[in-house]
């Protein structure tokens, strides 16, 4: 599209300018990369005004002499200069980050040169080298103050995208998506990547303004392929390629390192439960050699300890797992080819002749399935002079690294454009996509999160169900191993805790049940443009987007939540989307005067329609359908509208394109504030300054550009949690069988009205050298107003929440972006582009109700940011009992109060002081390093994104640290734990009963997020034409790439890409895509 | 703008307003009583939901948590882990216990409800009759919670002081604003207040549709309990003597059904479920039942205090709920699940795979046990053998009335409470009223699995702490001392 435009603007701009005919001279233009022919390209007699153009093939001709200098131009390329000789072949260089451009803009397109705002792209070219199923994961590290946290895992996942902080506490934070010039709300993964011409993030208020309605995070605006002209062509895209988790696992104790560990916990505990055991009981007690009850098969309390003598105590290996009858105690935990008693020794060594007898178990393992990535695109397109096409079909389809985890799609797009008259012009874009998936719960400690299974489980339980006599597997009767499900009792056994999850089995359960989705999308832009009395054009466009998702769940009946009966549900949700906008544009030019203006309006219509059933107790094995049920245990329905509208003004005007003036406004109104204040007006303001096209600077031949640009304006935020936040509102609850309703928990408020983000940009933007050195410093200052908060009532009002217009909130910054060529030669070049960005955010208002709010780590308070972490303090550990010290709070006093070298601590986690910790989620600054090197058919490049500073609450390791119940993983620094008085130590003691004290949350589970990612590389090989003359392909090019390659990070297995708010969570590791790609055009 | 305004077709102002499918606004929740009564049944189905975790079961939770707080009920497991953290006081001491904020939040939703009602309800329109009798439920409702919230979060009425140490939150009308604390004699009188003008109210009501409902009975059977707890024993006899009017004692039959029998006759109070309202696992028989298959009943079925158990007679029909070996196989443990000795099948849910069903709240058995303890309370020796023996018979076909006296009686008459009403919600609060000490210990109780095994009267941890959720909304709220 950008070619076909800028191929439109010279022959405008040239007619007429042909003179000066010496002798033809001719040749042809390609692109280096692609080895497509460039059409459009401007090609002029150095130091004379002869000049012509490219045509549709790239070939050109030109009335000069041989020998004459030819100067070969083309935006987004590095000029040329070549001696004018017969059939001459021109290869032209890319230039990456060129600021020479045409963008995408709010209801149109604008030239970078007279841009005031704040913008950053991706091209197709950057797009189609990564094998990403949703394609906004190509934005990361694109630019300054743009954050991508990569998709989780789960194949077909969307990454979490923020621009320049975080604007709201409790609406969305999410930037808006604009898909070809009209809002998307469809899963972005519904587009095929190959398909997107280009991807633009809007950053400041100036750009962003004209979309007040949602546009307070920023926008992305997609827009797909267009035909270009020329002769029809054909491309495929194939790729394959093989994925794999990304993220290391946590380092954890094997069986061997696990045993003694979990007797010390055990013995600890003893003690802390029966403080008149000796140690040297408690120890001979817990390796299970103390004497033996036969009524029980657990030991009796030592003489002389002063427990009851009917009290009982299980060894180590009957803690880990045991099965009983009655009081008596008939087997237990026991991997190894030792008796259960000889495990551990008295002082808490492993027997050194134990060896493991049972060869599964790794869960991780367990739950590992081959995976593969494919994906094609088949596409064509052309044009001539009145009329473009472009048509596409594409298959995806990857299988995760993880068992039932997988995402398969069929998109197709077809867009045509045609000028059916002088004055009318109209056009078409459709595209469809058919997924279907399925996907794992990820995050969260539910038992079939196979990520919180096969992590939190012990190292010593297996897989599969094993004779405990002689440790063979135990078959069914279709002689398949049976799945140790921990509870197994009628096959002897024995039964794992709660720490090891007992009764449920993540790798049985995932493959029996069913949790999937299909998901199809439609979705049509029309527009019908008609330009008149010469300066006028009048545009509607409109929009249909319908998106249905079919989900269904199924959970068996032989273990876990839908045991024994099994239960089914469906649910299937058609969200349909419509937009229609009217814009008339005025444009002029007197003189160097040139003026633009537009006037819209714009209303845009969300509908949802939700139906769900479910069933429990299954008839016939094999059908998971509702009516294979026969109690249905929830069936409802219903549809929700959520609606705005809007009035555009937007008035441009440039002297020469040197000074530049932009200005904006727009009202919107929102079907979720009353009628009373639904309406909020917006506006924004920007000026620019070519101080490179100034007369002083215009011979300095070194300054190619440099430009002068700031804005300011306002845009609104009206994404509340509900669609009715104004609304008080009774929710139905039937009471049995009787009609009922119930007040809804949040209340409703009239006055409710737009959060306000008003933001402040100034930017230099310069290109010195022939822009072998390019780049931009930008700072910011974005401040929200009447932030949209949920603001929590007194619990004993009986109601929760209200929205109201509280509180204010900035996001300061300053982005720094640099692109240059380190090298830049005729068969070798290295392009370097650097940027970083580094935000202040800080909370400036809180409500007078509640000037504090307490959540989860966090606490929002004024002149804090809204990420600063707040909690115990973690003072160590005292090397007289393990004991973890906190600072406690002022004048506590009791039994829990220590006093350690004059020092006061507690080690009672409810005495201990909570305070801020002086850390914050918030990076000190990231970015990202792309690098870029060619040589002759090879180009090889690779992105590294990065973070520094920034603290993330590693709650993984948390729990892997601490033993509340028996049975579950510890993590490798557990062998450095508190075990003697006199140790000295930073990790306390390891004690089942006294954990929750021990291990409660405090500073000591705080590491750095600083992080250094290497997202992608990709290496590329264009075959060389002579190649393929033969086999009829225009061009071939063939491309190995690797995606999210290696993440180092503070610890391994930590994660600080998972959110920004600095926590972590059981989530999909991001899988590790290795592919290889062909490229080839007929 | 001026030309686009002109030009383009602007919209219906209409265009904007729009409205849920699924929820109606609260004009028309009290146009008339017919819809006011919609709003009182959902105060019922409150009792019953949801909240968050799968320990928020409404009033099925509640009654769980006064169980694992007592000594009675006996996990030699931990289970999953659900509800572990209550029975070992770990979750009634944390500020940030889930369970601590969801009992809170639970009670005052009632009360905020009922107060909707309470206030609306005279505008409607409708026979005055019926707003009589709506508001009277809607006002034991608001008693019985602030009765709950109460109990839990302040400290024991004593009704040989004035009271005036800090009860919780007073909240009587529909303003939503921050309340402190009132006086534990303030809280009660208002709620003495509510129930007295409830019993005026439903007093010649008409028959409620629904056992969930409040009519005169149960009115009169929470009063009855509000007077036990306040120590006021002449009302509590009478109260209990009424309530109990119209509903016999069960017979051994229904009494080894699983008490999950709405019909049950001697019911007084009690919910109801349908198979649609899917209960799952936050169902009081995901936890207290012997046969549904969750994870928490397999690995840590609920059994009685062995000490307790022993007090029964030989011919005692309750012994059939419980199985002292832990070999009975007659038990319907779900598949997989662990045996222990002691473990009860007083609970039994609809299927092993549907955890849905019955729940009583108040029953003539309860209202027995109250006139008995409160006659022998007041030196009543006789009546109070009177009170106790059609209960005791009724149980125990031998039980010859009881001869003792004094002390020796209430200390029968508690075992008898303690056993009928096992696994009913009751112990904690019993402890609590009655200021004795929680002893856990020469009983099946394991050390290491239920941790917090003594501890005295009067001590700290019979008061749960406020949540922080209130702590960060209310700042008028102190704190119970932490130690």
């Amino acid at each position: 599209m950008k070619k076909f435009l800028l191929n439109f603007l010279w022959v405008l701009l040239l007619i007429g300018s042909q003179a000066y005919a010496q002798g033809p001279v001719s040749g042809r233009v390609t692109g280096k990369d692609d080895g497509l022919p460039l059409a459009g390209v401007s090609v002029t007699a150095k130091g004379t005004k002869v000049g012509t153009q490219t045509g549709p093939d790239g070939r050109f001709t030109i009335n000069v002499q041989s020998g004459t200098t030819l100067v070969f131009s083309y935006i987004g390329f590095i000029t040329q200069e070549a001696s004018a000789s017969a059939n001459l072949n021109i290869a032209m260089l890319s230039a990456p980050n060129q600021l020479n451009d045409v963008i995408a803009v709010p209801y149109g397109t604008a030239k970078r040169e007279t841009f005031v705002g704040s913008a950053a792209s991706i091209t197709s070219k950057d797009l189609t080298n990564r094998p990403v199923s949703n394609p906004l994961s190509a934005l990361a590290g694109v630019a300054p103050g743009v954050q991508v946290n990569p998709a989780i895992g789960q194949p077909g996942a969307a990454p979490v995208i923020r621009v320049r902080g975080i604007g709201s506490v409790n609406a969305s934070n999410a930037p808006l998506i604009i898909l070809d010039g009209v809002q998307y709300e469809g899963t972005v993964s519904n587009i095929n990547a190959e398909d997107i011409e280009n991807i633009t993030v809007l950053k400041d208020a100036s750009s962003t303004a004209l979309y007040g309605a949602k546009a307070a995070n920023g926008v992305i605006m997609i827009n797909t392929k267009r035909g270009k002209k020329g002769a029809n062509q054909v491309n495929i895209k194939a790729t394959a390629g093989l994925m794999y988790r990304g993220v290391p696992e946590y380092d954890r104790l094997d069986a061997y390192q696990y045993y003694p560990m979990a007797w010390q916990a055990y013995r600890n505990a003893l003690l802390s439960a029966n403080p008149t055991l000796t140690r040297a009981q408690a120890s001979v007690l817990a390796s299970g050699q103390g004497t033996i009850d036969p009524l029980t098969n657990t030991q009796l309390p030592p003489t002389g300890s002063g427990i009851a003598a009917t009290t009982r105590f299980p060894s180590i290996s009957q803690t880990l797992g045991s099965l009983n009858n009655g009081n008596l105690i008939t087997q237990s935990n026991n991997p190894f080819n030792v008796p259960a008693n000889q495990i551990v020794d008295v002082n808490g060594v492993i027997n050194p002749n134990a060896q493991l007898r049972y060869d599964d178990l790794d869960w991780l393992a367990a739950v590992r399935q081959p995976s593969n990535r494919q994906d094609y695109t088949l596409s064509y397109n052309g044009a001539n002079e009145k009329t473009d096409y472009y048509v596409s079909v594409g298959y995806v389809n990857e299988k995760g690294f993880t068992v039932k985890s997988d995402f398969d799609r069929l998109t197709a797009r077809l867009n045509v454009n045609t000028q059916a008259t002088k004055w009318f012009k109209t056009g078409v874009n459709m595209s469809g996509a058919v997924s279907s998936s399925n996907t794992l719960t990820s995050g969260g400690s539910s038992y079939i999160n196979p990520f919180f299974f096969s992590r939190s489980i012990g190292p010593v339980y297996s897989v599969y169900a094993h004779n405990p006599a002689t440790g063979e597997y135990l078959y069914d009767a279709l002689g398949q191993k049976v799945y140790d499900t921990g509870a197994l009792a009628n096959l002897g056994v024995p039964l794992r805790p709660a720490g090891a999850n007992g009764g449920r089995h993540v790798l049985q359960e995932l493959l029996l049940n069913d949790v999937s989705f299909k998901r199809n999308i439609f979705s049509t832009r029309v527009y019908g443009e008609v330009s008149f009395l010469k300066h006028f054009k009048f545009t509607t466009n409109l929009s249909a987007d319908y998106q249905s998702v079919y989900n269904s769940s199924y959970q068996n009946q032989l273990v876990g939540d839908g045991a024994p009966g099994g239960r089914t549900s469906r649910t299937a949700n058609f969200n349909t989307y419509y937009n229609l906008n009217e814009l008339l544009d005025y444009s002029q030019t007197f003189d160097k005067h040139n003026f633009k203006i537009l006037a819209g309006h714009e209303n845009y219509t969300r509908l949802f329609d939700g139906l769900s059933a479910g069933r429990n107790t299954q008839l016939l094995a094999g059908n998971t359908e509702l009516v294979n049920f026969t109690t249905i245990s929830s069936a409802t329905s219903s549809k929700d509208r959520d609606r705005y509208e809007g009035y555009i003004g937007r008035f441009n005007y440039d002297y020469d394109q040197k000074y530049i003036l932009e200005a904006s406004i727009r009202r919107d109104g929102s079907s979720r504030f009353s009628r009373d204040s639904r309406w909020g007006t917006f506006g924004s303001g920007g000026i620019g300054w070519r101080i490179d096209r100034e007369d002083f600077l215009r011979n300095i031949s070194w300054i190619d550009l440099l430009k002068l640009r700031s804005s300011y304006g306002a845009v609104g935020n009206y994404q509340t949690d509900g669609l009715y936040p104004y609304q008080s509102l009774y929710d139905i609850a039937n009471n049995g069988a009787e009609p009922g309703y119930l007040q809804s928990t949040t209340v409703g408020n009239p006055n409710l009205k737009w959060e306000v983000n008003k933001q402040l940009d100034v930017a230099i933007e310069f290109g010195f050298f022939k822009n072998r050195l390019s780049g931009s410093i930008e700072a910011f200052d974005r401040r929200s107003s009447n932030l949209l908060f949920n603001v929590p009532l007194p619990v004993s009002s009986g109601v929760s929440i209200q929205t109201q217009n509280i509180g204010e909130m900035y996001n300061k910054g300053i982005e720094l972006n640099l692109a240059g060529d380190a090298i830049r030669g005729k068969n070798f070049s290295w392009n370097i582009n650097f940027n970083a960005t580094s935000i202040k955010n800080r909370i400036t208002k809180m409500p007078v109700e509640t000037p504090f709010i307490v959540s989860g780590i966090n606490r929002l308070e004024k002149d804090h940011s809204i990420y600063d972490q707040y909690t115990r303090i973690f003072a160590g550990v005292d090397p007289s009992d393990g004991s973890t010290l906190y600072v406690p709070q002022e004048g506590a006093t009791g039994a829990s109060i220590r006093t350690i070298n004059g020092v006061q601590y507690t080690i009672d986690q409810n005495l201990a002081i909570q305070q801020y910790t002086g850390k914050s989620a918030f990076p000190k600054v990231y970015g990202a390093l792309t690098n870029t090197f060619n040589y002759k058919d090879f180009s090889f490049s690779f992105l590294v994104n990065y973070q520094l500073g920034g603290t993330v609450y590693d709650s993984q390791y948390q729990s892997l640290m601490s033993v509340a119940s028996y049975g579950g993983a510890m993590h490798s620094d557990i062998l450095k734990s508190w075990m003697n008085p006199g140790d000295v130590t930073d990790i306390p003691r390891i004690d089942n009963l006294r954990s929750t004290a021990l291990n409660a949350t405090s500073t000591r589970w705080m590491k750095s997020a600083s992080y250094a990612y290497f997202r992608n590389a990709t290496l590329n090989y264009t075959v060389p034409k002579k190649l393929l003359a033969k086999l009829n392909v225009k061009n071939a090019r063939i491309f190995v790439s690797g995606e999210n390659i290696l993440l180092i990070s503070a610890r391994k297995g930590l994660d600080p890409t998972q959110s920004f708010s600095g926590t972590v969570d059981y989530a999909y590791p991001q899988q590790r895509i290795l592919s290889l790609g062909l490229n080839v055009a007929l | 703008m001026m030309a686009a305004s002109v030009l383009l077709p602007s919209c219906k102002k209409e265009f904007l307003d729009t409205a849920p499918t699924d929820a109606v606004s609260t004009e028309v929740a009290f146009t008339n009583t017919v819809n006011a009564r919609y709003a009182l049944n959902g105060i019922y189905r409150a009792m019953y939901l949801q909240y968050a975790n799968q320990d928020e079961g409404g009033e099925s939770s509640v009654m769980i948590d006064m169980d694992m707080m007592g000594e009675d009920v006996v996990n030699r497991n931990v289970g999953n882990g659900w509800f572990r953290d209550i029975w070992r006081y770990i979750t009634s001491r944390s500020v940030n216990g889930s369970q601590t904020a969801f009992v809170y939040r639970y009670y005052y939703k009632l009360i905020s409800n009922a107060n909707a009602i309470i206030t609306n309800i005279d505008a409607a329109s409708g026979p005055e009759a019926d707003k009589k009798a709506i508001k009277g439920e809607a006002l034991a409702i608001r008693a019985f919670a602030h009765f709950k919230l109460v109990q839990i979060f302040a400290q024991r009425y004593d009704a040989t002081t004035q009271n005036t140490q800090l009860g919780v939150p007073l909240n009587i009308t529909t303003k939503v604003e921050k309340l402190p604390r009132s006086t534990v004699a303030a809280v009660y009188t208002q709620i003495n207040k509510d129930i007295d003008d409830a019993i005026t109210n439903l007093t010649g009501a008409t028959a409620r549709t629904n056992k969930s409902h409040f009519n005169l009975n149960v009115a009169q059977g929470l009063k009855a309990r509000v007077a036990l707890v306040q120590q006021n024993y002449a009302v509590a006899a009478d109260m209990a003597a009424k309530a109990r009017v119209g509903f016999p004692l069960m017979s051994t039959d229904d009494y080894k059904a699983g008490f999950n029998n709405y019909n049950n006759n001697e019911w007084i109070w009690g919910i109801t479920q349908i198979a649609d309202q899917g209960t799952f696992f936050y169902s009081f028989f995901a936890y207290m039942s012997v046969n549904f298959n969750s994870t928490n009943i397999r690995g840590n079925p609920k059994c009685i205090n062995s000490a307790l158990y022993n007090q029964m007679t030989a011919t005692d029909i309750r012994r059939y709920c419980w199985d002292p070996t832990g070999t009975d196989a007659t038990l319907p443990v779900p598949a997989g699940g662990s045996r222990y000795p002691y473990m009860n099948r007083k609970f039994l849910s609809n299927s092993s795979s549907n955890s849905y069903g019955d729940l009583v709240f108040m029953r003539a058995s309860e209202m027995y046990l109250i006139e008995a303890e409160a006659k022998a309370r007041l030196g009543n020796d006789a009546g109070a053998q009177d009170a106790l023996f059609p209960l005791a018979k009724q149980r125990d076909a031998s039980y010859v009335k009881s001869t003792k006296i004094g002390t020796a009686l209430i200390d029968e008459i508690m075992i008898q409470r303690r056993i009928e009403l096992w696994g009913e919600g009751f112990r904690f609060l019993d402890l609590k009223r009655l200021n004795q000490p929680l002893d856990r210990t020469n009983s099946n109780h394991d050390p290491l699995v239920s941790v917090q095994m003594t501890i005295p009267a009067g001590d700290v941890k019979w008061q749960w702490l406020f949540p922080q959720a209130e702590l960060n909304s209310n700042d008028l709220i102190i704190q119970n001392p932490i130690n």
